[in-house]
């Protein structure tokens, strides 16, 4: 036979995983959680969980969800290039049967790594660091044994290796490159001339080589020809000569040491070492912050139009939460916008406190206290750039979602305006991200760099290949950033990046914020206003410098129209947005006023001299006759016809009657007015009037609005209370602990002395462990369910718990019975084939990259998901009658790769368990595959039957 | 930021301040590409229509020019999606050609691929285009020239015509050196054209084919003229009516070397086909048994040159016949680009671009046209009057409002403010007009009117014989008033914008002695006959005449003042 599979390279007094990080100083133990913070939450209490914690497949995956590209490529690019791993077809044979490459011809040192990838001289820096970010953050580790010796020493080469639990992530093919499958072939590549009938590379006949060049670049299965055409004598002789292998009957593959030889013994095509450089419109400075201040006037006036309007007329909620269709239309066309726009203003107003649900029945949104401070506060009262800050900060916070409004969700529902499942805790950090291209886009001298959002996208896909944003999000999240001014031209303002600075740190260290209570951003810039006004608050300063000179004055002229040449300013606004209708906006402001304007004004209380008189101190010019005209005009129709409130009336055929009524002091308590000599009105009501007048001795009727009497005690109405709304709400929220950073160092230093106590336990107590654990479980009924409540899982003091992809709060609120180890099987996902290894994560959410998935989605039927996150969320704490299911796979993956033995505890299908030694060979799909030595057979048990694993010490008892 | 005075907004309006002391240098540069929608005493206002930036391009202008004079003249900083709209708009116009080729005739090309697959792809341009040439060029069916203009405008990809036209028919035509006096034995004096007519004929002719935009009273005739002297072709001259078709006959006449020989007229009293023909739109537009029956004028000649007279009033079927004549020159004479109707794009595609424009203001300040003062006054309906007009159902309202019988005694006062002048009462209601003719004793024109009874009583007032005229709308248009210097409308067309320019129009021919005329609108206080003036004054408004408001009762205050 042409072909063999290469062995395990001999263990070499192993060195594993769990070792590694256990050799890692303290420093590097919390840069490991500070970099991965899953993993400290709940806290591990022993190393070893950490390590069996930082291999599991879900945190693997959410690690791999935040590298980037080039650290990516340098993840399977060590895979590739590392010594091959325990293979199942190799079943049975004792390990170093076949001639294997001697040890140091596979140390993967970077520099191996940065040749296999072609990295250049001006990357290798990068590299340098994308090497080290990867085993800062344990995705890489040092499988050197002479590591902790040197560890720190100048000079030394790590023997890199990926994290257990990442091959099956990135699945069978690492860079498309085949298995590492020993043949004629790779023997003749390593030693040219050794093998007889093997024709060196550059010598395989076109058409052969051909098929190689097609598999060289992945994917490196290739179906096999009809038989008896060229093509299949081509490929039949290939796999004679071990430059391809059969893998099934249909199908042949490239070996990996070919395909590195093809590739001329580079990895991947070329090194990802940089993000792609944006390429975008060139915009001058002073253009972007021009419209970022324009932007930021407008979305100040939007605002402070929606608080005007629903001062005057508060907005419905909907059943489900959140405002109708038509009230959304009913704002824009106030804001005289577009909903897409309305509704984000809407949204920005919410995020900021400044309206609020008021929580009556049935229940309105209203501007809250702080929103009608932010509208017209006490003079001096914020001006437009302090305001505008306000409205910027809660944006930099907030996890809405606005561009998913008015698209259906997975059951076809509308999704509305304000709606409470809008929220996606991953908004923060991808907005932060978005902020940082644009602010990294390249500045050529003096101008900005406008970028669409494709551009932003690649950059974005190189930062996180593995969990690329959706476009619609980023396209979402860069329209925002327009509409605010936080963008201008499609380039970062000034202002913008005075915000990104203050937002930057936090979230771009991979941390997600604490969910910002809501009103939390007013009133910390309430805060910064009482005591800062005027001083370096630089966002309020940045957008202030931006803004154009306010204006006082306004050009009026004969066709009824005004002009204010510039921004006008606060009071020459207030004036004009009462007396006059707004015609057109942006650098200048121009109104026209009607009747109806006017008559506004007047509504007010202004009278025509007042106005008049004020438009013509702010007129450089004499007030055009019309415009005087028309004050005066409707002043003197206006109030023509009065409108007032009354309880009752009173009237009579004759004056006389009524005669002295409205004058009598007894029945001054009725507030009788007189309308007009046979009518009078009276605050009072009707049958109170009645009764009143009746005492007096005037033989009074009730009427009805027909005029037939009415009969008094079928009259009297019910007194309808109407019921006080409480106008003004604050947000009232429960406003979620406040987070402060969680203390990595002091959960390294327990661990570190969980460690060294559980190195101390000896035999007899791992033994006298599994006793008690075999009869707790026989007590429980020989079942393995578990329906004693669990004791509560214990995070160190001050740890926040930090929302993963979906709400922690499904799987603490709604305790159900927990599955110990049983949901092992869930956690590793459905069976799935070699081939789909790598896709078999997404399964969650259907179509979307892991962690920008729809949490509802994974709520509603894909239990892989929510089982996955519940698993992490509700890690048990390690100890007695407890093994972690991610502990006891971190063992099995050990011994696969070592090729040792370990005891494992298996429960068969009476629910009895059963202990025997056994030497595992393959974890894949949610079983595993073992040779028992003791029956000298090979077993397949579903990885939920799996009660716990202990390695094989010298020792342990069978 | 400089201190230019210009500011420009997001919402396309261009805000020009008017003493600003670059204002007029700002004015020339923008004039091409943005259309003035309002010019007030202080700022300007200006709007930058797609329409406006093809109008500049097909004058030659690119979009960097526009940019470039923008952001010259722009106090703030220009939007940034302005300017790339309007460099976008811009470039759109010209992507698509038609040209005439040798061998397939017409034919229309692009430079952009992709654009002429969109619009052959919409469902409109079906049927328009013959067989693809290649990816660039498609075959265009003659007689569709216009059709597809119009088409192409309405996708947003407006076609620069290259085609060409045929030369037509040759008729030399000629500007005679001098003018003949009015009255006979009055010497000819000699004249020639005015500096703004001359831009407005030669911006005509080099654009091919075009409107020119000059207000009422402005010689808008000798542009046409002009221009006809300048085509030396025969040519078919549309006109609203049979009296305006008689004034172009007189002043084509009097101007060039036409004889009367040479000038038919196609009415629908007469229908001669002469060398220079004027029809009405009327006779046109006239339909027997579902069929117009006149077309067969348009291909009686071979017409050179088509000048059609207050292109604003263009009635739809005339568009319709205009469309089958793309092969000819078109000049379009109008004081107002305003449509009621928002066809202005058909214009543009059909007859052309617009090639001469000035502001009203601009011409009265050279002294081409008379300086007007505007008045509406008021009038306070007594209360029998109101009650029957807050009663009234609303499509009477107006009516009731506006032949309110208070404005007969407005009208005689201000009558008797201008004894020495010639005086023109227009309104819209005939028994209004008869009883204000009954009570000032003056002759009454109205569409019953004979054309010859109506040049008789025009030639009296023109000449002084009488000095008041009482007219119903058929005066509005074309008829040459010189010496009316007051006119008082009483009532009008609801809201109509251009109408009132119209009228403003008839005292605006300059005076002998170069006095102020007089436009008086009458209106009924506190009723829809005011909201409709309001209406009605806003063109004129916007070209700057500010209307004052005088109350009926303070008229004599107001004058004496």
């Amino acid at each position: 036979m042409a072909t063999t599979l290469r062995d395990p390279a001999p263990a070499a007094p192993t060195r594993h995983f769990a070792d590694d990080l256990r050799e890692r100083s303290d420093e590097a133990l919390v840069a490991l959680l500070r970099a991965r913070p899953d993993l400290a939450t709940p806290s591990p209490s022993t190393l070893r969980s950490l390590a069996a914690r930082a291999s599991s497949r879900t945190s693997t995956e959410r690690a791999l969800a935040r590298t980037d590209a080039l650290t990516l490529q340098v993840l399977e690019a060590v895979l590739a290039l590392s010594p091959a791993r325990a293979v199942p077809e190799h079943r049975g044979a004792p390990p170093g049967a076949h001639a294997a490459r001697p040890p140091a011809a596979v140390r993967v040192t970077p520099a191996v790594v940065a040749r296999a990838l072609g990295v250049s001289e001006d990357d290798a820096s990068l590299f340098g660091e994308a090497v080290a970010h990867a085993l800062e953050s344990a995705l890489l580790w040092d499988a050197d044994p002479g590591a902790p010796l040197r560890a720190t020493g100048v000079g030394h080469e790590p023997d890199l290796r990926t994290a257990p639990g990442l091959d099956e992530v990135l699945g069978p093919y690492p860079a498309g490159l085949g298995p590492d499958t020993e043949t004629a072939a790779t023997r003749a590549l390593d030693a040219p001339g050794s093998q007889a009938g093997v024709p060196p590379l550059d010598e395989v006949p076109a058409g052969a080589r051909a098929v190689l060049d097609a598999l060289a670049w992945g994917p490196p299965v290739g179906v096999l020809p009809a038989p008896g055409s060229r093509a299949r004598d081509a490929v039949d002789r290939l796999v004679r000569q071990g430059y391809l292998v059969r893998s099934d009957a249909r199908h042949v593959m490239l070996p990996r040491a070919v395909g590195l030889a093809l590739r001329g013994g580079h990895t991947h095509r070329e090194p990802a070492a940089r993000p792609p450089r944006p390429q975008g419109r060139s915009v001058a400075r002073t253009t972007v912050d021009a419209e970022s201040a324009t932007a930021a006037l407008e979305i100040v006036r939007r605002i402070a139009v929606l608080l005007a309007t629903w001062t005057d007329a508060p907005a419905p909620l909907l059943r489900a939460g959140g405002l109708g269709v038509r009230d959304l239309r009913r704002v824009a066309a106030a804001m005289e916008t577009d909903e897409a726009s309305a509704a984000f203003v809407l949204e920005l107003a919410s995020t900021a406190g400044l309206v609020a649900d008021d929580g009556e029945a049935p229940p309105s949104y209203v501007p809250t206290v702080s929103g009608v401070e932010w509208l017209d506060g006490a003079l001096p009262g914020p001006d437009d750039a302090e305001r505008w800050a306000v409205l910027v900060r809660a944006w930099a916070a907030s996890r809405r979602t606005p561009w998913q409004i008015g698209t259906r969700d997975e059951r076809g529902a509308l999704r509305a305006t304000l709606a409470p499942d809008l929220n996606r805790p991953w908004v923060p950090r991808l907005r932060a991200q978005v902020l940082e291209v644009l602010a990294t886009a390249p500045d050529a001298d003096g101008a900005a760099i406008s970028l669409t959002t494709s551009a932003v996208s690649d950059v974005l896909a190189w930062s996180t290949p593995r969990a690329v944003p959706p476009e619609r999000a980023v396209d979402g999240l860069l329209m925002e950033a327009a509409w605010l001014g936080v963008t201008g031209a499609g380039a970062l303002s000034t202002a913008g990046r005075a915000l990104l600075d203050e937002i930057g740190t936090s979230a771009t260290a991979g941390a997600d914020p604490a969910p910002e209570p809501r009103g939390a951003a007013d009133r910390s810039a309430a805060e910064r206003g009482a005591g800062a006004r005027g001083t370096a608050d630089p966002v309020v300063a940045a957008l202030r410098a931006a803004l154009p000179p306010e204006v006082e004055e306004v050009l009026l002229q004969g066709d009824l129209t005004g002009i204010v040449p510039g921004r006008p300013s606060r009071e020459l606004a207030r004036l004009l947005s009462r007396a006059a209708d707004s015609e057109s906006r942006g650098a200048a402001t121009t109104v026209r006023f009607t009747a109806e304007s006017v008559t506004r004004s007047l509504d007010h209380g202004t009278t025509a001299d007042d106005l008049l008189a004020e438009l013509a101190r702010r007129s450089p010019v004499p007030l055009p006759q019309p415009l005087e005209y028309l004050v005066r005009d409707t002043a003197r129709r206006h109030g023509a016809v009065r409108i007032g409130s009354a309880g009752s009336y009173l009237r009579a055929a004759e004056p006389t009657v009524l005669a002295g009524l409205e004058n009598d002091p007894t029945l001054a308590h009725l507030g009788l007015v007189r309308l007009a000599p046979t009518v009078l009105a009276a605050a009072a009501d009707a049958v109170e009037l009645h009764e009143a007048l009746r005492a007096r001795g005037l033989v009074s009727a009730l009427e009805s609005p027909g005029g037939q009497v009415l009969d008094l005690r079928r009259a009297r109405p019910g007194r309808a209370v109407p019921a006080p709304r409480s106008a003004l709400v604050v947000g009232g929220r429960v406003a979620a602990a406040v987070s402060s950073a969680p203390d990595y160092a002091a959960l390294v230093a327990s661990l570190r002395a969980a460690d060294v106590a559980t190195r101390d336990t000896d035999n007899t107590a791992s033994r006298a462990r599994a006793e008690a654990r075999d009869a707790a479980r026989a007590a429980a009924g020989a079942l393995l369910r578990d329906d004693t409540p669990e004791p509560a899982p214990a995070p160190a003091a001050g740890t926040p718990t930090p929302s993963a992809e979906a709400e922690p709060a499904e799987a603490s609120q709604h305790p159900e019975p927990r599955y110990h180890l049983t949901d092992l099987g869930v956690h590793q996902g459905p069976q799935v084939s070699p081939g789909s290894g790598s896709t078999s994560a997404r399964s969650g959410s259907a179509g979307s990259p892991p962690g920008f998935g729809d949490p509802s989605a994974g709520r509603g039927g894909a239990p892989t998901a929510a089982a996955g996150v519940g698993h992490d969320v509700t890690d048990a704490p390690d100890g007695e009658g407890t093994q972690h299911p991610a502990d006891a796979l971190a063992i099995l993956r050990d011994a696969i790769r070592d090729g040792a033995h370990v005891w494992v505890e298996l429960v068969g299908r009476t629910g009895s368990p059963e202990r025997r030694r056994l030497r595992p060979l393959r974890l894949d799909g949610g079983r595993l595959r073992a040779v028992d030595p003791a029956r000298d057979a090979e077993l397949t048990v579903a990885v939920h039957r799996i009660a716990g694993v202990d390695p094989d010490r010298p020792g342990t008892p069978a | 930021m400089t201190d230019g005075p210009l500011i420009v907004q997001s919402d396309k309006t261009l805000l020009l301040e008017v003493d600003h002391p670059r204002a007029g240098e700002a004015r020339r540069a923008i004039a091409p590409f943005a259309e003035l929608e309002r010019a007030p005493e202080h700022m300007h206002t200006y709007r930058l229509t797609p329409l406006g930036l093809w109008n500049a391009r097909a004058a030659g202008h690119d979009a960097e020019q526009v940019v470039d004079t923008l952001i010259e003249f722009s106090r703030y900083p220009v939007p940034h999606a302005l300017l790339v709209d309007v460099a976008e708009t811009m470039s759109r116009y010209g992507r698509l050609q038609l040209a005439s080729d040798p061998v397939h005739g017409l034919v229309l090309t692009a430079t952009d691929r992709a654009v002429l697959a969109e619009v052959l792809k919409s469902k409109r341009t079906a049927g328009l285009v013959g067989a693809r040439l290649d990816d660039l060029t498609v075959v265009v069916h003659p007689s569709e020239r216009g059709h597809l203009k119009q088409v192409l405008v309405k996708l947003g990809w407006p076609a620069e015509d290259l085609a060409g036209y045929v030369d037509g028919e040759k008729h030399p035509i000629e500007l005679s050196p001098t003018v003949p006096g009015r009255a006979p034995g009055e010497p000819s004096r000699p004249w020639e054209m005015r500096p703004y007519q001359e831009h407005a004929v030669d911006g005509f002719w080099h654009g091919g084919s075009g409107v020119v935009v000059l207000p009422c009273g402005a010689g808008k005739t000798i542009v046409g003229a002009g221009a006809m002297a300048k085509s030396g072709t025969t040519t078919l001259i549309l006109v609203t009516n049979t009296v305006s078709a008689r004034q172009w006959r007189d002043e084509l006449v009097r101007r060039t070397s036409l004889t009367e020989e040479e000038i038919g007229e196609y009415s629908g009293a007469r229908k001669e086909i002469k060398p220079v023909t004027i029809a009405t739109y009327q006779v046109l537009t006239t339909k027997r048994k579902g069929v117009y029956t006149h077309l067969e004028l348009l291909d009686a000649r071979d017409w050179g040159l088509v000048v059609y007279d207050e292109v604003h009033l263009l009635p739809a079927p005339i568009f319709r016949m205009t469309a089958d004549l793309q092969a000819r020159r078109r000049l379009g004479l109008t004081a107002t680009l305003v449509r009621e109707d928002g066809r202005e794009d058909e214009v543009f595609s059909l007859i052309g671009p617009k090639r001469y424009d000035a502001p009203w203001k601009d011409i009265e300040a050279q002294g081409y046209i008379a300086p007007a003062d505007c008045v509406e006054v008021r009038l306070t309906l007594p209360e029998s009057e109101r009650m029957v007009y807050a009663t009234a159902e609303p499509e009477d309202k107006y009516r009731l409002a506006a032949s309110a019988t208070g404005k007969k005694r407005v009208v005689e006062q201000i009558v008797a403010q201008h004894p020495d002048d010639q005086i023109l009462v227009i309104g819209q209601y005939l028994d209004q007009l008869q009883e204000l003719s009954d009570h000032l004793d003056a002759p009454l024109i109205t569409g019953a009117t004979t054309v010859r009874e109506r040049q008789r009583l025009f030639e009296a007032f023109r000449s002084g014989e009488i000095s008041r005229l009482v007219v119903s709308k058929v005066a509005n248009f074309s008829i040459d008033l010189p010496e009316a210097s007051v006119a008082i409308q009483v009532s009008g067309s609801f809201g109509s914008r251009q109408e009132e320019a119209q009228r403003l129009g008839r005292v605006m021919r300059p005076k002998q002695d170069g006095r102020t005329a007089h436009f008086y609108a009458v209106v009924a206080r506190d009723t829809v006959d005011q909201d409709f003036a309001a209406h009605r004054q806003r063109f004129l408004a916007e070209q700057g005449y500010a209307y004052r408001i005088v109350d009926a009762e303070d008229l004599d205050a107001a004058e004496a003042a």
